[in-house]
């Protein structure tokens, strides 16, 4: 498929009948292109294997980024970086023009970058519109001590499940649902979170083909609605589809990046990843 | 039991059933100094209900947060040391002693949970048992402040008054306590913050990745956890009147308030009330029983391995999911309700909704844990 037909082939529907969660908590910026999550050498080792190194990266704000690569480069590994949850050795992050390299995980959260986990993670012994209101935005102690469901905010989260497909699961426990329902559970609940910017590890994990063409579209609604993405993916169909902007890594480094066309016949991509 | 977490359990037992349960226990023990056949009978019912605080008490961090404290005990033995050395040493009125030592142990609690819940799981509970033995120490060897072991004598609040009436008195000022305590569990456990506890309960990083601050989250509810143990400690010192190290600050009073909470449930408000009444009373009577030997140890350490082995959830949610089989036969297992409502709801929803919903069968439950490490580099 090639990049001018990706976008016929993605019909993007909205549900009238949601009070639109998406402009709830993240601004609808334009797709301006311009640099959004940046870093610069940043390094990361764990024992003698260098995870990251010294990767610079500028991430387009507004588009659908693909960050690819083989396993082992470094992709997941900078999404925990980029997100707080490890320390890097050295280098910095930048968002928006703001650095957030030594910022907690939910400061990094809050100012407008949430995450997907490569291995799926929910809250196993919650329902499933306690996952998605769990992420609501906290707002302080005192707001805290308000019921967790606030008619607004239950509206709101069930929203989200609806819009993910999964809104008769509500009462279910996220532990007895299968794992695509989970996977989609976890992305309501990082929707719920309100981020501009969404960092996606592999989306397309065992999920079947049907859920996966779901996602794509999923991907291009939200991106036309104005968020960000950053999607760790192999597979290349799904990665050549959805996105505008593809990074290729290999051990630990950027060694490529360019719209999908380019990136599909580049050399050291053959030769770094695809194995030809 | 009422639980924001677990929305397809509250209403499992009916609503009536629930109500009538909570009434009966309610006016069973309010009406208790009444038809207590004796003074040490009642005075069995003050330990139980100072029992039942300190596990509700403890049970702001460990139901919540999921994390376990030993150190519980220590936090009580702290909060009978102040009031009684306020009293002694100070000569504050009694209640005004008892409050200024909650205060006193909820912020000694602010530098002990930042330093405490920095690390987790086994960790965690190491670190808790440490707070134990270096209070202990302390207690011991500042003898000039704390009598040392020859222990501290507190005047009684009440002079004047025979012991069964002081046993009563303080039996309905525990009871209040514990009204108290159950309702700020009840408050936090319907709140937003309180979802925060629960989400970092089930996966901490996760949940600081949607925005939680965890830690914030945890050391404001670690104070509150504290202030609740002090006040019951000093309450404890107040009626008592005889403090001594070795009881005081105890990885044994630590364990019982664990043992109790987890044996009536920790995700229920009256998980640890019903705990304490179990175990209270069976210490209680394992003492009279078995008191010159450590047999009685043996046997609280026996139902406690009984308790983990065959109800991990606690005896409320067994005795729940119990009545439940009676009262609805159909519904015995949750798996064949949720595949049948699944079913039956996908039959009916628009078209479209189902492609994104995977059949439920598709994966056996429990199949597919959803939690991971973070992937290696």
């Amino acid at each position: 498929m090639s990049d001018e037909t990706r976008g016929t082939g993605t019909p993007v529907t909205s549900d009238p009948a949601i009070s639109d969660p998406a402009t709830e908590g993240a601004a609808a910026p334009a797709a301006d292109g311009t640099g959004s999550l940046a870093t610069t050498g940043l390094t990361k080792a764990f024992g003698g294997v260098t995870a990251l190194d010294a990767a610079t990266v500028t991430f387009r704000h507004g588009l659908v980024n693909a960050l690819i690569g083989p396993n082992g480069s470094g992709k997941t590994t900078f999404f925990n970086c980029v997100t707080g949850m490890i320390r890097p050795d050295s280098g910095r992050t930048s968002y928006r023009g703001a650095d957030i390299t030594r910022r907690a995980p939910h400061a990094i959260a809050r100012a407008g970058i949430g995450r997907t986990f490569q291995l799926c993670r929910v809250f196993p012994r919650m329902s499933a519109l306690d996952n998605v209101l769990a992420a609501a935005r906290p707002g302080g102690l005192w707001r805290g001590l308000r019921g967790a469901r606030s008619r607004a905010e239950v509206d709101l989260a069930r929203g989200w499940l609806t819009r993910l497909g999964i809104e008769h699961l509500a009462d279910v426990e996220a532990r007895n649902m299968s794992w695509g329902q989970q996977k989609l559970l976890e992305l309501a609940g990082v929707l719920m979170s309100g981020p501009e910017t969404v960092l996606l590890d592999e989306p397309a994990g065992g999920v079947n083909p049907a859920l996966l063409d779901r996602i794509g579209s999923l991907v291009r609604e939200l991106n036309a609605e104005g968020r960000t993405f950053v999607i760790v993916e192999h597979n290349m169909d799904l990665v050549m589809s959805i996105s505008d902007h593809v990074v290729v890594f290999d051990r630990g480094r950027p060694i490529a990046e360019g719209p999908p066309s380019v990136i599909r016949s580049d050399e050291r991509v053959l030769g770094a990843y695809l194995g030809v | 039991m009422p639980s924001a977490s677990d929305p397809t359990r509250a209403h499992r037992l009916g609503g009536p059933l629930r109500a009538v349960a909570i009434l009966a226990l309610a006016a069973a023990v309010l009406s208790f100094p009444s038809w207590a056949p004796n003074p040490y009978i009642l005075s069995a019912g003050v330990v139980v209900l100072n029992y039942a605080v300190l596990s509700t008490s403890w049970n702001f961090v460990g139901g919540f947060t999921g994390y376990i404290s030993l150190g519980h005990g220590a936090l009580a033995g702290l909060g009978g040391y102040a009031t009684g050395l306020l009293v002694v040493r100070a000569g504050l009125p009694s209640f005004v002693a008892l409050a200024a030592a909650t205060l006193l142990v909820a912020a000694v609690a602010v530098p002990i949970g930042y330093a405490a819940l920095r690390v987790r799981g086994a960790s965690f509970v190491i670190v808790s048992i440490a707070l134990v033995l270096i209070l202990l120490l302390v207690a011991q060897s500042w003898a000039s402040l704390t009598g040392g072991s020859r222990g501290l004598v507190v005047p009684r609040p009440f002079p004047g008054l025979l012991r069964p009436e002081h046993h009563r008195i303080f039996f309905y000022l525990f009871a209040a306590l514990l009204a108290l305590a159950l309702l700020v569990w009840w408050l936090v456990d319907r709140s937003r913050f309180g979802l925060g506890l629960k989400a970092i309960r089930e996966d901490e990083d996760k949940a600081e990745s949607l925005g939680t601050p965890t830690f914030a989250y945890k050391l404001v509810v670690f104070v509150v956890s504290a202030g609740f143990t002090g006040l019951a400690g000093g309450l404890y010192a107040l009626w008592f009147g005889d403090l001594d190290p070795v009881f005081q600050f105890s990885i044994l009073t630590g364990s019982y308030l664990v043992l109790m909470a987890l044996l009536g449930g920790v995700r229920q408000l009256f998980g640890p009330l019903v705990g304490a009444l179990v175990v209270g009373v069976g210490l209680e009577y394992f003492k009279v029983e078995f008191g010159n030997t450590p047999l009685h140890l043996a046997a609280t350490g026996l139902l406690l391995a009984l308790v983990v082995l065959f109800m991990p959830d606690g005896v409320l949610p067994a005795v729940g999911a119990l009545a439940d089989r009676f009262l609805r036969p159909a519904q015995s297992s949750i798996r064949e309700v949720t595949a049948a409502e699944l079913r039956e709801q996908r039959d009916t929803a628009p078209p479209g909704a189902d492609r994104a919903a995977d059949p439920p069968t598709e994966l056996p439950v429990g199949a597919v844990d959803g939690r991971s490490g973070k992937e290696g580099p």
